[in-house]
């Protein structure tokens, strides 16, 4: 039992902490695509797009070329280490959170900016309300990505091991046991994921009624 | 309000605006589908790059078809641009237009759920909150019944004596009622 709940705590402590670096970056970047104009935007755009839905486990790949032992990072010894694995989900939620904020908001924002200007609102108004009006959609792409960082295999098991210990996560956690034919060890941990699934989703359909 | 040598160019389409100057009072702007009335109105309230002169020292303020609300109360959205220049909120003015207008019961409302012909009524309002100089409404009637069509009239019989007001319309009852002036965009802008 003791095993699992390190298991677990582990598992939110990386995917949260991936959660908030990717939200930092991804946040200002969606708000500013957004709202901004400039040569390259669409390509830009485009980019995001396309790495949201690259396969995970591709990513996991690059990540573990970068920080391997002949890798450009290889000295900072993170291979198989959690922060690997939180290096790993950051970049693969990114592009998640970015690409899911400018759909969402996109649109919205670029109302909102003609309408405060036309009710003679600054710049520091305009920024305030796109925040303000936003905030459902932003946080629907924060749990978006949560629930994706929590939930990857592939890439998590390439750069961190599944090391029992220091990198096993809940779904590495699963897999082993799966493979080892410990059919019940697995059906515990992944009722456990189901629960937090519910959760997140619970939050997300909470923000989409008050968004409707 | 004067414009000259006026031009607004899309990707696809340029459009040439007839030079023009407003005169105090109610100025209809009519034209068919697609000859660039809302283009001008957008480009007079400065939320569109034109080439040529609009010459203008005036405040304004441009209620669109679909009026954008912020997910707020109807009150929160009509008192937003006293509230960013922090100026004092006159209850009153507010409660008389809201009444004007039959919207006295959906001040607390929030603002994303009403209807079309609502949503306009509150956009006006919130629109002159700040007393702008010139008011420019982009098709009000559009989604109005008769009733809110005649209360509108009224209120723009009202206001014209405050502010100088820019309509669009397709409306003919409508822009009978109040036009004292026309600019007409014709058949086609080239
Ligand atoms: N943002 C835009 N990008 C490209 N083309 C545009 C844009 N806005 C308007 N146009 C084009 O400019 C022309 C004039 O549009 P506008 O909306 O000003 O017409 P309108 O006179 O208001 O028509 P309506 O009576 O249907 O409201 C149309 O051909 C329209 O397709
Ligand atoms: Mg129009």
């Amino acid at each position: 039992m003791n095993e699992i709940l390190e298991i677990v705590l582990l598992s939110l402590f990386v995917s949260g902490t991936a959660t908030v670096i990717a939200a930092l970056i991804g946040i200002p970047s969606g708000i500013f695509l957004s709202i901004s104009n400039f040569a390259g935007k669409k390509s830009v755009k485009r980019v995001i797009f396309t790495l949201m839905s690259l396969p995970p486990v591709v990513l996991g790949l690059i990540v573990l070329l970068i920080i391997s032992n002949e890798g450009p990072l290889g000295g900072l010894n993170l291979l198989f280490t959690a922060k690997a694995i939180i290096i790993a989900q950051t970049l693969l939620i990114l592009p998640i959170i970015t690409g899911n904020i400018i759909t969402s908001t996109e649109e919205l924002s670029v109302k909102l900016i003609d309408t405060v200007k036309t009710l003679g609102g600054k710049k520091k108004d305009i920024i305030k309300l796109i925040m303000l009006e936003t905030k459902p959609f932003i946080i629907t792409a924060i749990i978006l990505g949560f629930s994706r960082a929590i939930s990857e295999v592939g890439a998590v098991i390439l750069v961190g091991g599944n090391i029992k210990g220091s990198t096993r996560v809940m779904t590495g956690y699963i897999t082993l046991n799966t493979s080892m034919g410990n059919r019940n060890e697995s059906l515990i941990m992944g009722g456990i994921l189901l629960v937090i699934a519910f959760i997140v989703n619970s939050l997300l359909e909470r923000y989409r009624y008050e968004n409707n | 309000m004067k414009i000259t040598n006026l031009s607004v160019r899309f990707p696809n389409i340029e459009m040439k605006f007839t030079d023009y100057e407003f005169q105090s009072g109610v100025t209809m702007i009519t034209g068919r589908n697609g000859t660039g009335k809302t283009t001008l109105l957008r480009a007079l309230a400065g939320l569109t790059d034109y080439s040529g002169t609009i010459i203008n020292s005036k405040t304004m303020t441009y209620v669109a078809q679909e009026p954008v609300l912020f997910n707020r109360t109807v009150y929160e959205n009509i008192i937003y641009s006293l509230e960013i220049r922090k100026l004092e909120i006159d209850d009153e003015k507010i409660k008389y237009l809201a009444e004007k207008l039959s919207l006295e019961t959906l001040l607390k409302r929030n603002a994303l759920k009403l209807s079309g012909g609502e949503k306009i009524k509150v956009s006006i309002i919130r629109g002159i909150m700040f007393n702008p100089d010139i008011l420019l409404l982009d098709e009000p009637t559009t989604h109005m019944d008769l009733e809110s069509i005649d209360e509108l009239i009224k209120v723009i019989k009202e206001l014209k004596k405050e502010m100088d007001i820019y309509i669009i319309s397709h409306n003919k009852s409508f822009i009978d009622a109040v036009m004292e002036h026309e600019y007409s965009l014709g058949d086609r802008n080239v």
